[in-house]
């Protein structure tokens, strides 16, 4: 680990009680979208976050940028204690700047890009006179050239890619020390993502941004982080150093994920190691591991007590039962539960 | 042996001068029992083909020219043709969903929310199957959502209350509930998690596998596409810039897109290096560049690209079909290119 973290998060946990309808009578339930989660984002490292729908990744990244307030947990500002609860202000958001996944909604539609821009470095305090100045630096950055080509056009005007970017040097004017990045590029087209993610990497190279860097798509998270975290079910079941989690999965979910993303480059890809039962799939076990519903290594104590996270490799932790006793460096294979799909 | 042949099919959104050239000069053939994989980013033109081909199209979607032509099979072997674009509606009425079935990219918006799912079944059966009573309609939803692995139970279940997937897989049951030769799917699994399209896409390809049914797999996921699919068109700007067989596309592709598209994805093995994908945006197809529409964002792009926009050549002796001047026989092909195809590919 090189330098000391800008943002700092020990045991951040958000519970959101829902009430469900049922016949008549209405009960409570809690959801637990995201519990015990622990990061450092450090000056130039990128630290992405895989996780699926529901996993609780954006819930993660709106309390890191205090727009969700924790249920318990600490953040840490260079060191120092945030009191959560109270109000972020000017402060923190000029530190800590959230670009989300939809460019389009981010952006106040009928002002120009310029507007746009300009209203939050106005906020936070900057002179008009510096502004045309500060516009083209944060354009530069992110490759948008020359700048009065995009800052005077609304952002309806702008491909998805060019938004984003737009969105990203809103977030960089205000000279942040952190950026999280929630799905930056899902929603762009495939042959423009790369341009985005190549930007997001440089900042952290260049600029020694701390990232966090926030998806679904794995084969993205391999090409830019440094660090890389799986989230299951609002808790985090395995983390690495780089991206050795991705090329040497431990926990069980990660070895599911990881051999269902298509890969063209390896044929054996094919079969995936499914828990073919519907019913438990929508579950998320109460007491012990969460995954243990879909589980094909499930054992006894798998159902009844959680397991905590064990030390499996340098840098490389998987919150499983089947590497206590530092059963390190063995990462158990998937065996293909069925045959390979019979190719035509 | 096809199951569908479309010659020069194009679409346009609107007329006249404000026209928008949605999909332009489209020749394809499925054959039967096979997989043709169409990729192309979002704009492409994709969809609206399918919906062009199928007479799903609405106002102001029209469709300019072409033909489509579908070979059904008749239970005696013998063949008999549907003009689709010249059917009327009586005739398209006969052939949807008995011959050519279409699943969408969002299962919640194609099922009735207020409808238990057995209904849905119910109603296609008792339409297009009147000799079935109740007990037997339902005996085939039964073995219909046992096929694409669910419990009976859940057709007594409201669309919001089955997962993302489930649903899905009720789309891919109910397309399939009266073997139709032709299945189309439109991004089927793009909404899902990575976890749940792995499923479903091994689960259609067994089902493919027993079977028999022809599939056009439409997605923006040429990987996914590569693993799945016999024959890939790739999509630029409403037209096939190239089309060849997975391995071939995939291992050596010819269109300076289709290889820009795939250095645009990541790899999940070996080392880490950077990846430069495609300059630019996506055409807009309001406003097409004059030529070939992807010479703006083409390192090759060179002076007749900006003028001449080209046609669809064979290149080699495989079938593959590419729309690239580089390869007229007159320029030199760049080494990127003219790669063979690697062994390691057994697909």
């Amino acid at each position: 680990m090189s330098a000391s973290p800008i943002l700092e998060a020990r045991s951040l946990t958000r519970y959101f009680t829902v009430r469900t309808g049922d016949g008549g009578r209405r009960r409570k339930r809690i959801v637990r979208a995201v519990e015990d989660v622990s990061l450092s984002l450090r000056p130039s490292r990128v630290t992405a976050v895989v996780g699926e729908s529901g996993s609780g990744k954006s819930v993660l990244a709106r309390m890191l940028a205090r727009i969700v307030t924790p249920t318990s947990g600490e953040l840490f500002l260079r060191g120092q204690p945030i009191a959560l609860g109270t109000k972020r202000g000017l402060d923190y958001t000029r530190d800590v700047q959230l670009v989300l996944q939809d460019p389009f909604a981010s952006m106040n539609p009928v002002h120009l890009v310029r507007h746009n821009l300009e209203r939050a470095l106005l906020i936070h305090g900057a002179r008009r006179a510096e502004l045309p100045a500060r516009l083209s630096g944060a354009m530069a950055r992110v490759q948008l050239t020359p700048p009065e080509s995009f800052l005077d056009r609304f952002p309806h005007e702008l491909s998805g890619g060019q938004l984003q970017r737009v969105s990203i040097a809103r977030a960089l004017c205000v000279e942040p020390q952190v950026l999280l990045a929630d799905e930056p590029v899902s929603m762009l087209d495939v042959s423009v993502r790369l341009g985005v993610l190549n930007i997001v990497r440089s900042l952290a190279d260049d600029e020694r941004m701390a990232t966090l860097y926030i998806t679904h798509d794995i084969a993205s998270a391999r090409y830019i982080a440094d660090e890389t975290i799986v989230m299951y079910a609002g808790q985090v079941v395995e983390r690495s150093d780089g991206v050795t989690l991705i090329d040497e999965p431990a926990h069980p979910y990660t070895q599911l994920l990881i051999a269902s993303v298509p890969d063209p480059s390896d044929p054996t890809s094919v079969a995936s190691p499914v828990v073919r039962d519907e019913g438990a799939r929508l579950g998320v076990a109460d007491v012990g591991c969460r995954f243990a519903p879909r589980c094909p290594f499930v054992m006894d104590r798998c159902r009844s007590e959680e397991p905590p996270a064990f030390v499996v490799g340098s840098g490389h932790e998987s919150k499983c039962w089947l590497h206590r006793d530092g059963a390190v460096a063995t990462p158990v294979k998937v065996a293909n539960s069925h045959e390979g799909v019979p190719r035509a | 042996m096809t199951v569908l042949e479309i010659r020069d099919l194009s679409v346009e959104y609107g007329l006249g001068e404000a026209a928008v050239h949605a999909v332009r000069h489209v020749d394809l053939d499925v054959p039967r029992s096979r997989v043709l994989g169409i990729a192309g980013e979002s704009g492409s033109g994709k969809s609206t083909l399918v919906y062009g081909f199928t007479r799903l199209l609405r106002w102001p979607g029209v469709v300019a020219g072409g033909s489509a032509v579908l070979h059904v099979l008749g239970d005696d072997g013998s063949e008999s043709d549907v003009d689709l674009l010249g059917a009327t509606e009586r005739e398209l009425r006969s052939i949807r969903w008995s011959q050519i079935s279409v699943v969408l990219q969002s299962a919640l918006s194609a099922l009735n929310p207020v409808r238990r799912i057995a209904k849905e079944f119910d109603e296609v059966l008792r339409v297009h199957r009147s000799r079935l009573d109740r007990r037997g309609r339902r005996a085939r939803a039964v073995e219909l959502l046992e096929m694409v692995g669910l419990d009976e139970d859940r057709l007594d279940r409201f669309p919001h209350e089955l997962s993302g997937g489930q649903r899905q897989r009720i789309m891919i049951a109910l397309a399939l509930a009266l073997d139709p030769q032709l299945v189309i799917m439109d991004e089927p699994t793009t909404a899902l998690d990575v976890v749940t399209q792995r499923e479903i896409v091994d689960q259609l390809f067994e089902l493919r596998q027993r079977l028999g049914f022809a599939m056009i797999f439409i997605t923006h996921d040429l990987s996914l596409l590569v693993e799945l699919a016999d024959e890939i068109a790739v999509m630029y700007a409403g037209e096939i810039v190239e089309r060849a067989s997975a391995a071939e596309l995939h291992g050596a592709p010819r269109h300076p897109y289709t290889l820009g598209l795939i250095n645009s994805f990541p790899p999940m093995h070996g080392a880490r290096q950077e990846l430069v994908g495609l300059p630019g945006a996506p055409a807009d197809l309001a406003n097409l560049p004059t030529g070939c529409s992807f010479h703006p964002r083409c390192a090759w792009a060179m002076e007749i690209c900006k003028t001449e926009s080209p046609k669809a050549q064979p290149v080699g002796d495989t079938g593959r079909l590419v729309a690239c001047w580089l390869h007229d026989g007159i320029h030199e092909v760049p080494v990127e290119l003219r790669r063979s195809v690697p062994e390691r590919h057994p697909l």
